[in-house]
C-alpha cells in the first residue's frame, strides 16, 4: 500500500504519457500547470461543494432519522431494515435507480412537478449544468444518508433511557434535552460519521461516473473523476498522478487536521 | 377504578406507538421509492413502458425480463467472476486481518504502534492515488485483465480494515484465558485456533459480510484492471449491458436486481452481523 503511494509520488514529477515511449523528470511542472488549469480548479470546487453538502446531509438528516428510528417500538426491525436497505446496493445500482428518476419528461421527479402545477420546472436534470452536481450528490446523499443513521443509531442505543426519562423528570424539553443529554454522549459516534462523510465525499467517483461520466461541461467533474479522466483516456498518467496526489494529501490534512480537533476538543462540547 | 384507569393510559399509549409507527412506515416507503421504481419497473415489458412510462402503476406484470438477462451468457459470466472474486477475497482479508490483529493485540511485537499505523493509513489512502501503480504492475506480471488483481487488490485493503476491527475485539480478550491455556502446554497456533477463533467468531460474522458487500460492490478497480468480458465483475458488466439495451428500460432494471440480489440476500439474512460489522468497523464506506 506504501510503496504504489511513492510510486504516484514520483509519477506525478515526470512527464509520463502513455502513448509516448519515455518519460523524464520534470520536477513541479506538472504541479505548476495544475494550478493554472481551470479543469483543475472546476474539479476541485465541485468536491469541495460535495464534500460540504455531504457532510452536513450525513450529519443532520442521518442524525434526525436516527432519532426517529431510535423511538418506533412496533414492527421497529422491519422499519429500520426500510432505511438500511440503500447500503446493500451498490453505487452503480444506485446510479442507475435515480437515472430514472432524473430523466426528462419519462423521470418520476419531473411527473411530480408537473402533477403538483410546477410542469415549467420540469428538465433534464443531469444533463442541465446547473442542477446536474446537486442531482448526483442527492442520489449519493441517499446511501451515505444509510450509513450515518447506522452509526447514530448505534450510538443512541447507549445513550442510557434513565438519563431521558430523568431530564424529562426535570422537565426539560426535548430541544434542550437532546441538545444537553443526547449530543454529548454520543460523541464518538459523531466524529465517526464526520471522518466517514469526508472520506468518502472525497473519493467518490463511480456514481458520478454511471451518472453523468464528469459531464454537463465538467459540471459533475470531482478530482477523482479528473486522476481517472487525466489517466485512462488521454494517458496523461503523470498529471493524473498529479492530481491523485493533491487529492491524497488533501484527505491527509482534512482527516488529519479533524481528528487534531476532535481530540482537543473532546467533541463532547457540541 | 383505578386498574381501569392504567389500563387505559397503557391501551392509549399503544395506540400512539401504532400511530408512530404507521407514521414511519410511510416515511420508509416514501425513502424507498427510488428503489420501489427499479422493482416494479423490471417486471414489466418495454411497449407497456413506453406506453404508460416507468412509474406508471398499471399494466400486466411479467418475468421476461428476467428469464432474457439471465439467459444471456454476459450476465451470467460477470456474475460467476464477481463470486470468483469476492468470496476469496473475503476469505483471504479476513483470515489474514485476524492472524495480524491477534499478534497486535496480544502478542505485541517490537514496533506494534508503527505497525497499526500502517494499517490505519490503508483505510484512508484514496484509491485514485494507487490506479497507475497497479495498473503498471499488474501489465508487468501479465496478471492484467484476469480475476487475479482484483482479488489481490481487495485482499490488500480488506486487510486494513480487518485487522483493526480484530485488533480492537482481541484487546478485549481476557489475558488470563489466554495463559491458562499456555500454561496448560498449547502452542500459540493452537491456541489461537481452538480458543481464539472461536471467541470470535460474532466479528469474524460481521466483518465477512461487511467485506462480501464492499468487494461485491466495487466498481473502480474492475474498470481500471480488466477489460474483457471474460474477466470483468459484475458491476462493470452491468454498465456494458446498459448500453446495449439503452431504451430496454425492463431488462435494464431486470439487471440492475439481479446484480443486486447476492448483497441484498446477505443484508436480509445477516443484518445483524451487517450492522456490527458497519457500525464496529467504523471508518470504511
Amino acid at each position: 500500500m506504501v510503496g504504489p503511494t511513492l510510486y504516484s509520488f514520483y509519477f506525478s514529477l515526470t512527464d509520463w504519457n502513455l502513448l509516448k515511449s519515455n518519460h523524464h523528470f520534470i520536477g513541479l511542472d506538472n504541479f505548476r500547470a495544475l494550478f493554472v488549469d481551470s479543469d483543475f480548479w472546476q474539479a476541485f470546487t465541485n468536491t469541495a461543494i460535495w464534500t460540504v453538502i455531504g457532510l452536513f446531509a450525513s450529519l443532520i438528516i442521518g442524525f434526525a432519522l436516527a432519532l426517529l428510528l431510535s423511538r418506533t417500538r412496533i414492527w421497529g426491525r422491519a422499519i429500520k431494515s426500510m432505511f438500511f436497505l440503500p447500503l446493500a446496493l451498490s453505487l452503480v445500482v444506485v446510479g442507475f435507480i435515480w437515472f430514472w428518476i432524473y430523466r426528462f419528461d419519462f423521470g418520476l421527479l419531473d411527473k411530480v412537478l408537473r402533477g403538483v402545477g410546477l410542469g415549467f420546472l420540469a428538465k433534464d436534470w443531469l444533463a442541465n449544468s446547473s442542477t446536474a452536481l446537486i442531482a448526483v450528490i442527492v442520489a449519493w446523499a441517499w446511501q451515505q444518508i444509510s450509513l450515518s443513521m447506522i452509526i447514530f443509531l448505534a450510538g443512541l442505543t447507549s445513550v442510557s433511557a434513565e438519563l431521558i426519562e430523568a431530564s424529562q423528570m426535570d422537565g426539560a424539553k426535548w430541544k434542550s434535552q437532546i441538545r444537553h443529554v443526547v449530543i454529548p454522549s454520543i460523541g464518538p459516534a459523531i466524529s465517526v460519521v464526520i471522518s466517514l462523510a469526508l472520506i468518502n465525499s472525497l473519493k467518490t467517483f463511480d456514481i458520478i461516473y454511471v451518472m453523468t461520466q464528469g459531464g454537463p461541461y465538467g459540471t459533475t467533474r470531482t478530482l477523482s473523476v479528473l486522476s481517472y479522466r487525466e489517466a485512462f483516456r488521454s494517458y496523461n498518467f503523470g498529471y493524473s498522478s498529479a492530481v491523485a496526489v493533491v487529492l491524497f494529501i488533501l484527505t491527509v490534512i482534512i482527516i488529519g487536521g479533524f481528528m487534531r480537533l476532535a481530540k482537543w476538543g473532546g467533541l463532547n462540547e457540541e | 377504578m383505578k386498574n381501569s384507569d392504567a389500563e387505559i393510559r397503557k391501551n392509549k399509549k399503544k395506540v400512539k406507538e401504532y400511530r408512530y409507527s404507521v407514521f414511519m412506515l410511510v416515511m420508509g416507503v416514501i425513502f424507498l421509492i427510488p428503489a420501489i421504481g427499479v422493482f416494479l419497473t423490471s417486471f414489466r415489458t418495454d411497449t407497456e413502458i413506453s406506453k404508460h412510462g416507468i412509474w406508471a402503476l398499471s399494466g400486466n406484470l411479467t418475468v421476461d425480463n428476467y428469464l432474457h438477462m439471465w439467459s444471456s451468457s454476459g450476465t451470467r459470466i460477470y456474475m460467476r467472476n464477481s463470486f470468483l472474486v469476492a468470496v476469496p477475497a473475503t476469505l483471504f482479508s479476513v483470515i489474514l486481518g485476524s492472524l495480524s490483529g491477534f499478534v497486535l493485540a496480544k502478542l505485541k511485537p517490537k514496533g506494534t504502534g508503527v505497525l497499526t499505523l500502517f494499517f490505519v493509513s490503508g483505510l484512508f489512502v484514496p484509491p485514485q492515488i494507487l490506479l497507475i501503480p497497479l495498473f503498471q504492475l499488474f501489465n508487468k506480471i501479465h496478471l492484467y485483465d484476469t480475476l487475479w488483481p482484483m482479488i489481490i487488490v481487495h485482499t490488500g485493503y480488506g486487510v486494513s480494515l480487518c485487522t483493526l476491527v480484530m485488533k480492537n475485539f482481541f484487546r478485549h480478550v481476557p489475558d488470563a484465558l489466554l495463559e491458562a491455556a499456555l500454561v496448560d502446554g498449547a502452542s500459540e497456533p493452537r491456541l489461537f485456533a481452538q480458543i481464539v477463533l472461536p471467541l470470535s467468531r460474532p466479528a469474524i460474522g460481521a466483518l465477512a459480510t461487511l467485506q462480501f458487500t464492499f468487494i461485491w460492490n466495487d466498481f473502480l478497480y474492475p474498470l481500471i484492471l480488466a477489460r474483457s468480458e471474460s474477466a470483468q465483475t459484475v458491476m462493470v458488466g452491468i454498465l456494458n449491458m446498459a448500453g446495449q439495451y439503452s431504451t430496454a428500460y425492463g431488462a435494464q432494471a431486470a439487471l440492475s436486481i439481479i446484480a443486486s440480489v447476492p448483497t441484498i440476500l446477505v443484508f436480509f439474512l445477516f443484518q445483524k452481523q451487517f450492522i456490527t460489522g458497519l457500525t464496529t468497523g467504523a471508518v470504511k464506506g
